[in-house]
């Protein structure tokens, strides 16, 4: 992903962040409400399982020790909402931009090429999920004030340039399908093709049974690693492996994926290939 | 004093889409203060050439230059001299009127010199001031394509391709935007107009360019391009009368195939055909004019009809 490699290099060019400036305009203007789901998803994951299912469970075992459900719960949600919001955001807020609003066609008359406009948004979505990753960590830290949990926080601002790059994974992700659904109504397959099963298969909301061929899975998965890393960090104050290795196959899909939406998106949005 | 460069240089631009070659070795040139019009028949190629000059498609062959930079070797160059006004309404829906030139603006490197002072300026002369504090949904029809125009030059472009800027308006807003295209043209602007409506294009163009069958099939003014495509004069007269018959004969004689328009047929003759005519049927009554682009795009349709 070097700076100079014709793929890559619209990722570091100023028109890209011309696009991701744009979006970030929108954004603040609407902050009061824009802020609402990072900060109430989580307060709600937290209370309805962490609290409500917790309270069922009460504890489970990980990693051969006894962890309350909520202390469990809390970094997966973290993890959880990287992916979440960078896919949904390159997935439904760019195909709406792309094919209602027309407003990719509106910057594609200026010195904006549309390689400029897919990194724009897969950078925007990974830069909002990581905000609200930062959100998300401001409610688990009232939780841990509050009592009922209690986290470590001291490598926690190391993570964030690591969950940024995951987060670009996930949206090269997204946009993928932003690039392959024909209609709006369409949208709920890539939820039930990706979000669903990376979702589950992931020890974000409990851990994994113990069953060899999904655990050699898992360890494709991102975010598994995100969450599982963010977890020992979290829970044990160590840093590890798993932490590295979402990136590392973060960037892996990214190297894979983007050419191949830039392609998809040429025809989609040119009729050409 | 010799002419200007042209702002705008076409060459060669061949275009396949799906196995088709729809764009065949189209070329055209543009300077400055020339308003020049893209004409031709549905699937003539007009929308694939105009989408490669301005980038949305990669030419399989062919060059465009905009002020000298050529659009694939220097690409941020060429398109910083370049505006474009779609056909579609692709402002930016989250934005205010001011705040959608504001966004434009940050499209362009060099940045815009007095990016503000130019807004203001665009909001006066585009009649938006009103307006600018308005999301461009709450517009009518015209000044949403004001807006689209205005943002087309917010960066001061030399070049301006406008993909049929009036469809879809009424005739009052029509008339707004042709006071717009004359103004770009005035400002010193190249200035690439496709329409679909024939009194535009005359009104509008100072050359026209005519497109058939992915070629330029021929270019000058309007009255050059009618008189090289149609013919001198055109003759109108009713086919339901007892005439008709010998009019028919006296056609068919000569390879000529009327265009029908309701009840009426049109034909173009030169002068020595006419001259053939008038003596051929003098107690007839007919209409005898020049010819229009309607004529134009009639004799292209009886052609594609034909073949």
């Amino acid at each position: 992903m070097s700076p100079t490699n014709p793929l890559f290099k619209p990722a570091f060019d100023w028109q890209s962040r011309a696009v991701l400036g744009r979006h970030l305009r929108v954004h603040l203007r609407n902050w009061h409400t824009a802020a609402v789901p990072p900060i109430c998803e989580p307060l709600i994951m937290l209370l309805a399982f962490g609290v409500g299912l917790g309270g069922q469970v009460q504890s489970l075992t990980w990693r051969g020790e006894t962890v309350s459900y909520l202390a469990y719960l809390a970094p997966g949600i973290l993890a959880y909402t990287a992916f979440m919001t960078s896919f949904f955001q390159s997935l439904y807020s760019a195909f709406m931009r792309m094919h209602y609003q027309k407003s990719w066609e509106g910057q594609l008359t200026t010195q904006v090429r549309l390689e400029h406009v897919v990194w724009g948004e897969a950078l925007w979505s990974a830069t909002l999920a990581t905000s609200y990753a930062v959100i998300v960590c401001g409610v688990l830290a009232a939780f841990d004030v509050w009592g009922p949990l209690d986290l470590h926080w001291a490598w926690l601002p190391l993570t964030i340039p690591l969950i940024f790059v995951t987060a670009v994974a996930f949206s090269a992700a997204g946009l993928f399908f932003t690039a392959i659904i024909p209609t709006l109504d369409h949208m709920g397959l890539p939820f039930f093709l990706v979000i669903i099963p990376i979702g589950f298969a992931s020890s974000t909301y409990f851990p994994l049974p113990d069953i060899a061929w999904l655990h050699s899975l898992v360890q494709a998965n991102p975010l598994h690693h995100l969450a599982e890393g963010l977890r020992r960090l979290m829970l044990e104050g160590e840093l590890t492996g798993h932490l590295l290795a979402a990136p590392a196959l973060g960037i892996g899909m990214i190297l894979l994926l983007m050419p191949l939406d830039l392609r998809l998106l040429r025809k989609r949005v040119f009729g050409d290939a | 004093m010799p002419p200007a460069q042209p702002l705008l240089e076409v060459t060669g631009l061949t275009k396949s889409l799906g196995g088709k070659r729809v764009v065949d070795g189209v070329g055209f040139t543009c300077r400055a203060g020339e308003v020049l019009g893209l004409l031709g028949p549905n699937g003539a190629g007009k929308t694939t050439s105009l989408r490669m000059c301005y980038g949305f498609l990669r030419p399989d062959a062919g060059t465009v230059r905009i002020a000298g930079h050529d659009l694939v070797a220097d690409g941020d160059a060429a398109r910083r001299a370049l505006g474009v006004c779609t056909q579609n309404d692709s402002y930016d829906s989250d934005f205010t009127v001011r705040g959608n030139l504001e966004q434009t603006a940050h499209y362009y490197r060099p940045k815009i010199d007095d990016s503000a002072a130019r807004i203001d300026e665009l909001l006066r002369q585009f009649d938006l001031v009103d307006y600018a504090n308005h999301k461009p949904e709450m517009l009518s029809g015209g000044y949403k394509r004001r807006l689209m125009i205005a943002r087309a030059v917010v960066h001061r472009p030399q070049v301006v391709f406008l993909d049929e800027p009036t469809t879809g308006l009424d005739p009052q807003a029509r008339m707004g935007v042709w006071e717009l295209v004359s103004r770009l043209r005035a400002e010193g602007m190249a200035v690439v107009l496709t329409t679909h409506y024939m009194d535009e294009a005359e009104r509008l163009s100072d050359r026209l360019i005519l497109l058939e069958a992915g070629k330029v099939r021929s270019e000058g003014t309007t009255r050059e391009l009618l008189g090289s495509v149609v013919g001198e004069h055109v003759v109108m007269l009713p086919f339901n009368t007892p005439e008709a018959a010998n009019v028919d004969a006296w056609m068919r004689a000569r390879q000529i195939r009327p265009a029908t328009v309701l009840t009426d047929w049109h034909f173009a003759l030169d002068a020595t055909g006419l001259a053939a005519f008038v003596a051929a049927f003098p107690g007839l009554r007919y209409e005898v004019r020049q010819p229009t682009l309607d004529d134009l795009f009639l004799t292209l349709g009886k052609k594609e009809d034909h073949a």
